[in-house]
């Protein structure tokens, strides 16, 4: 089967600057795949690439098949959800998702009208049909700008950070609405953020984009719970990164903390010497201090979160942070035991 | 309104009011003053009401034949100036163009020139180039004159609008002109029935291009005026003045209809 986009080995320069440093990429028809980082990745620049708003500097692009390098956006089987939605003013909601029918002559006057009818309707929004789009809220012009991108059923569907200009509790049922409606239609979507919340929840694939080169791609659950560098881990969600030094101990290793303490580790033999290991901060627990645990640390912050409480430690100078159940309760200044399950902590590639 | 604003801002706001008041809207009344008059000669106030200046002016086949001409070149300079400019302030919007501060403050230069150096340019380049003037001259000279306005008002538009638009309808199946036509140019419109506006205006009013390109055959009505002025000045020209502002405020008023029934649709 081939895939529904597929990009060789891209990149892209502007004034002589490289922002894609080569990205090969392959998406299967139907899948939901979000291209993740910080600003400056070249995420939204990927992004454009795949529109054909930006032309590669070198590589190549295939969408459904067809060599579209240097096709320009009009005649790619794409359609896009602009980060501000860029909804046609002069137009009304329903001429709005009429316009790529319109534009692409796709069918006869009525059909279209049909066809953007039922967008609409596929977005909860076929009793605003006749309104303009600066007489609706902000969701609501978001869905317009989806059922416009829909409409015209392309190959790829693409979103621009579609999410980041609505309020928490607004991106929240976007969201679940933007899982749903990839579920009804199908569509091949590849969805841009910066939020790795979003980008886990939404998505069949993740991509970690880091200055122009992909630093891991996988199922939601591996980036997160398998990071292979210290960049996706401390990209990819709240962790304690610590700098350690391995050594052998019994059948397994040990890591020796700064001031001497050690952490236990689990899985295959390591490499020695200076390294950084990952701990999640629900996977660090905390009993009253007792001689024989395994590493001392002193409580230096509560923060009380309602149904757990996050403590932050200081563990051999290192400053860890980690989430309790709300029942246990220790003081400031407090010493603590630090139980971490030897298989929860990661050692980082890099 | 502030509520709390000093006595000296506020006396400063009634004096400043009743000096606009004077100035701008004074000689206004003192022309319409005067065009109504009964006697020979022009003086304020009026002597004796009467209509028989409109009616010299009605049936003055010179000044009939100005305002035609007037009105002709204003409305080829309208199309001339709202496509050239309308075209340039969408190049300079979208700002692909090498060196788009260098075109745009070219395109906006005869707004600073002195129109008087602009006109005596003309005129010695026309002569060498061409020969005689002729309406096609002031039609250029207008034309000159008028873009930048309207490449302003359709600019002062277009910056205000969503920058993706553009690429939205690209990514939408149009291509580079439909784009433009289905999406820039609505998004411009207002901008640019302003620029045109302004375009016909400073055509129908413009003197110093005219005066120094006028020949035998072609006189503006504004041009008409001052030949007037020069040689046999009579209440006449008060009666043409008070029929050109006439018509300045109407389509002042039809602009504002237009342009206001465009800001609640669009």
């Amino acid at each position: 089967m081939t895939a529904a986009v597929h990009l060789d080995n891209v990149t892209k320069s502007f004034a002589g600057v490289q922002i894609i440093k080569g990205i090969s990429l392959s998406i299967q028809k139907g899948e939901f795949v979000s291209l993740l980082g910080p600003s400056g990745c070249g995420k939204t620049t990927l992004l454009r690439i795949i529109a054909g708003l930006e032309e590669a500097t070198s590589g190549s692009i295939h969408i459904g098949g067809t060599d579209s390098t240097r096709l320009p956006p009009e005649q790619r089987d794409i359609a896009m959800v602009f980060q501000s939605y860029a909804l046609l003013p002069h137009l009304t909601v329903l001429e709005n998702v009429m316009f790529p029918l319109r534009m692409r002559k796709l069918g006869n006057r009525a059909e279209q009208r049909e066809r953007a009818e039922a967008a609409l309707k596929l977005v909860q929004l076929s009793h605003l049909a006749q309104r303009r789009p600066r007489q609706l809220s902000g969701g609501q012009q978001q869905r317009v700008a989806v059922a416009r991108a829909i409409v015209s059923s392309p190959q790829v569907l693409l979103l621009d950070e579609p999410l980041s200009n609505l309020d928490a509790r607004l991106r929240e049922s976007m969201q679940e609405e933007l899982i749903q409606l990839h579920r009804q239609t199908g569509l091949t979507t590849v969805f841009v953020t910066h939020d790795q919340e979003e980008a886990l929840s939404l998505s069949d694939r993740v991509v970690l984009l880091n200055a122009g080169l992909i630093e891991q791609e996988g199922i939601p659950d591996e980036l997160y719970v398998a990071p292979h560098s210290r960049f996706a881990a401390s990209f990819m969600g709240s962790t304690n990164l610590l700098e350690v030094h391995l050594e052998p101990s019994g059948d397994g290793a040990r890591a020796l903390l700064p001031a001497g303490q050690s952490l236990v580790l689990g899985g295959a033999p390591h490499k020695r010497g200076k390294a950084t290991v990952m701990v999640r901060q629900e996977d660090v627990r905390l009993a009253p201090a007792s001689a024989g645990a395994a590493a001392t640390a002193t409580l230096v912050t509560r923060i009380f979160l309602g149904s757990r409480t996050r403590y932050v430690l200081d563990l051999d100078g290192h400053m860890i942070r980690c989430l309790a159940p709300a029942d246990q309760h220790f003081d400031v200044g407090e010493k603590v035991s630090v139980l971490i399950q030897p298989d929860r902590i990661r050692v980082l590639a890099d | 309104m502030v509520e709390a604003a000093p006595r000296s801002i506020r006396a400063a706001t009634a004096l400043y009011l009743a000096a606009v008041l004077v100035f701008v809207l004074g000689p206004l009344v003192v022309v319409a003053g005067v065009s109504f008059t009964g006697g020979e000669y022009i003086a304020f106030p009026p002597q004796g009401l009467s209509l028989r200046w409109y009616e010299a002016i009605l049936t003055s086949s010179v000044y009939v034949g100005a305002a035609w001409t007037s009105l002709k070149l204003a409305v080829v300079v309208t199309i001339s100036a709202t496509v050239l400019g309308a075209g340039a302030a969408i190049a300079l919007h979208r700002g692909r163009l090498p060196a788009t501060s260098a075109l745009s403050a070219l395109f906006l230069s005869p707004l600073v020139l002195p129109s008087i150096i602009f006109a005596l340019g003309l005129l010695t380049l026309w002569s060498s180039l061409v020969g005689r003037t002729s309406f096609y001259a002031l039609w250029l000279g207008h034309t000159v004159i008028a873009v930048p306005y309207v490449i302003r008002t359709a600019l002062a538009v277009l910056s205000t609008s969503d920058k993706f638009l553009e690429e939205a309808a690209r990514t939408m199946g149009a291509g580079p002109w439909k784009a433009i036509l289905h999406v820039v140019i609505p998004q411009a419109l207002p901008g640019i029935a302003a620029g045109a506006f302004f375009a016909f205006n400073i055509s129908f009013d413009e003197a110093i291009v005219s005066l120094f390109l006028r020949s035998p055959e072609i006189t503006t009505l504004p041009i008409q005026i001052y030949t007037q002025l020069e040689f046999s000045p009579d209440p006449s020209i008060a009666a043409v003045s008070t029929l050109m502002i006439g018509l300045t405020v109407l389509l002042i008023f039809v602009i504002d209809r237009v342009l206001g029934i465009q800001k609640v649709a669009g």
